[in-house]
């Protein structure tokens, strides 16, 4: 009798271990950070942070604390960042900061480094490194992780991906293109004017034509600068490979893009996609989630992602353009033990299924091999995965932003025809070797190109 | 007597205080970091006197010449349109015998619209592929315009929007002066046999150089400190073919973080617009003593 109730009670306890283990395993799946103060975060109303809203939706009904979210629009963010590390005391406890101005707030000493909030942090392994963007050697002035203290984690990682139109490919008998000349030969034969483009990416000044040519130019092994984590700040960018991609860049939107490729912003390129108006795109992997919501987009279901195609080498090129988070110096202790609360349980895997659910781009490997891999619905996380074993962050520098100024107006100046390749990368390479110079850097540049 | 003359200078001295404060202080620390290098570093902000560092940047600067020469441009045509049409629609509405508060109402409108929305709607509106002045040029069998694509257009394109922006506040300046003119000197030139063409000539615009000038002033020092619009529909592109001082400042101050050499331009920013107004207050002098 006694073993009969034994059994009985075995059975009774596999039962309830079997209808409550999928429960636990999603209560494992996200962090127990417990009763916190209410924090403050700074973000941008980017086409992401729909998603990240509903995270924090789950995070505030999961834990019972409470976030609020000041929603800044883009060209506000930096100064309303920069006003709230300079008073006594920070109105935010946790920032997102564009990858490119972190530099600025890491050198500047305006964030606390996440270990001396709690010495116990620690990054999951799972967490991709978006380039070391997270850390900052002050020695060096460089971040990386070989030396350097982690000040950020990486809310959102974008990186560029081409999009193509698979149904027009197949009816044209193309295969999708594997190098960048093979993309303009495709886009050069699906080009027809007006009524359709073969391939859009951005040329308008500053930031858009700079990032996005970017990738054709690591594709073709040129670096900006040579080894700036070394010291070596001898600029590189006039270089015959330089000028090889810069003219193809020219080529791919001259022959394949509409007349107003000289100021195509991203708006623009993600609007010709979803009309279906372009045959291929280069474009963040963030637009995704529009291009499959019938209201915005008259292609759902017809376009593929594939990581960005090589240079005539073989390499492949993308360039990082992630935001990180970041806790201000000037926070109270209790409100950046909250912030990094709330960051902890934001970087779980649970809590990056659901931000990848509602439309975001998770930061962790193991989403991205999980069973939300084989729903069509997230068809370009393949393509995502393989692009993060070569995307890299760029101009990485205090100078960075002044840099980037150079090559948005020589980039575009080369585009719109109003100087050479050769002359635009000349004058850039003259301009950004005498920034260096003048902030007491080891510099050079290369010898002129013909122009 | 002495004493009320005495109360009198001292009861100003809050404002000038508050004055001081509020316009002094902050032109003072415009002038001092002029000549500085501002750095930070351990959260804290580091000032190193560099006085001609920041200056020497303005003249190494390629940008702020086309800068210069677009501002002026800028400046130049858009206001006088925005005075011809503003002027011409004020005559015309106050000629209105009926609806005459329909049409002023309406007209003000684009006045009313923040510089945000104007500079969306119009970016709109320009797009190449789906913008409503490039369908009804398809549609009507012409080439389509790249507006905001074109170095030799967009600039255009940007005065337009601002002329469109603007010429209400022109008009409703004009209206007013145009209906406080006496009905009694329309009359007088009538029966002097005066044409329509004559009355305008000698009567109206005339007794409205006062207003022309001041809608003068205000609308050229508004369009010196243009800086949405153009941001939002161009941002200075393509090339430099749009990038006006503010736009060029901008970028300097909020977005390569140079604050000195920032403070350089802002400098040269209100000298220019100084000397305008001191230029104009001259010119404004002789104009309104002609009779």
């Amino acid at each position: 009798m006694t073993a009969n109730l034994w059994h009985v009670r075995i059975l009774l306890a596999a039962i309830a271990f079997v209808a409550t283990a999928p429960a636990l395993a999603q209560q494992k799946a996200f962090a127990d950070v417990g009763k916190q103060p209410d924090i403050t975060v700074l973000i941008g109303s980017t086409p992401w942070y729909p998603a990240f809203e509903k995270v924090v939706g789950l995070y505030e009904q999961q834990t019972g604390n409470h976030v609020k979210l000041d929603v800044t629009p883009f060209g506000n963010i930096l100064e309303k960042a920069r006003n709230a590390v300079r008073t006594g005391q920070s109105p935010y406890d946790l920032m997102t900061l564009d990858t490119q101005w972190t530099i600025e707030f890491y050198e500047g000493g305006f964030v606390s480094p996440l270990a001396d909030v709690d010495p116990a942090f620690a990054m999951p392994k799972e967490v991709f490194h978006y380039g070391d963007s997270g850390y900052w050697n002050a020695q060096k002035r460089w971040r990386t992780a070989d030396g350097g203290k982690l000040m950020a984690y990486t809310v959102l990682g974008n990186v560029q991906l081409l999009y193509y139109r698979d149904d027009v490919l197949k009816q044209a008998g193309l295969a999708v293109p594997k190098t960048w000349s093979d993309v303009l030969a495709s886009c050069t034969k699906l080009a027809k004017p007006p009524s359709s483009y073969g391939f859009v990416a951005r040329g308008e000044k500053g930031n858009g034509i700079r990032y996005d040519w970017q990738s054709v130019m690591l594709a073709e092994g040129v670096q900006v600068v040579k080894d700036p984590e070394a010291g070596d700040f001898t600029v590189t960018i006039n270089s015959p490979q330089a000028k090889k991609a810069l003219d193809l860049y020219v080529d791919l939107l001259k022959r394949c893009g509409p007349p107003n490729y000289g100021s195509l912003g991203q708006g623009d390129v993600i609007q010709l996609l979803a009309t279906g108006k372009a045959a291929l795109g280069d474009v963040v992997t963030a637009a995704f989630a529009s291009f499959e919501d019938p209201n915005k987009s008259a292609v759902v279901g017809k376009l593929q992602t594939a990581p960005l195609p090589a240079g005539a080498g073989g390499a492949h090129g993308a360039v990082i353009g992630n935001w990180n988070a970041v806790i201000p110096k000037n926070a109270s202790d209790a409100q950046k033990k909250a912030a990094l609360a709330f960051s902890r349980w934001f970087l779980t895997f649970g809590a990056q299924r659901a931000f990848a659910e509602a439309g975001g781009i998770p930061n962790r490997s193991d989403v991205y091999t999980s069973d939300l891999a084989k729903n069509p619905k997230y068809r370009w996380m393949p393509a995502y995965l393989e692009t993060q074993k070569f995307a890299r962050q760029e101009l990485g520098y205090a100078e960075g932003a002044q840099v980037e100024q150079i090559l948005g107006l020589r980039l575009n100046q080369a585009l719109i025809g109003e100087m050479s390749s050769g002359k635009a990368l000349n004058t850039a390479g003259q301009e950004i070797e005498a920034l260096f110079k003048k902030n007491g850097r080891r510099t050079g540049v290369l010898p002129p190109l013909p122009e | 007597m002495l004493l009320n003359r005495s109360f009198r200078y001292w009861s100003l001295l809050p404002a000038l205080l508050l004055f001081a404060a509020l316009t002094l202080y902050p032109l003072l620390n415009l002038v001092r970091m002029s000549v500085s290098t501002v750095a930070f570093a351990n959260g804290a902000e580091t000032w190193t006197f560099t006085p001609l560092r920041n200056f020497a940047a303005l003249l190494e600067d390629d940008v702020v010449r086309p800068a210069v020469v677009n501002t002026l441009v800028f400046v130049g045509v858009s206001v006088a349109i925005e005075m011809f049409l503003g002027t011409a629609l004020a005559i015309a509405v106050a000629g209105l015998s009926r609806a005459k508060r329909l049409v002023r109402t309406v007209a003000i409108l684009p006045i009313l619209v923040p510089p945000v929305a104007i500079g969306s709607m119009w970016k709109l509106m320009y797009n190449y592929d789906f913008g409503i002045f490039n369908q009804a040029f398809v549609a009507l069998g012409a080439m389509p315009v790249n507006w905001l694509g074109s170095t030799s257009v967009a600039l255009w394109s940007v005065i337009a929007v601002d002329v469109w922006h603007w010429v209400p506040f022109v008009f409703l300046i004009l209206f007013a002066a145009v209906e406080g003119i006496s009905p009694d000197l329309f009359e007088a030139a009538h029966v002097d046999g005066a044409t329509r063409r004559q009355t305008l000539r000698f009567v109206v615009l005339p007794l409205l150089r006062p207003a022309i000038v001041v809608a003068f002033l205000f609308r050229a020092i508004l369009a010196f400190k243009v800086f949405d619009e153009v941001f939002l529909l161009t941002a200075g592109g393509p090339g430099t073919s749009t990038e006006l001082v503010n736009l060029h400042l901008y970028k300097v101050f909020f977005e390569q973080n140079r604050l000195g050499y920032g403070a350089v331009l802002s400098l040269a920013v209100i000298a220019a617009i100084v000397a305008f107004l001191l230029v104009s207050r001259r010119v404004a002098l002789a104009v309104a003593s002609q009779k």
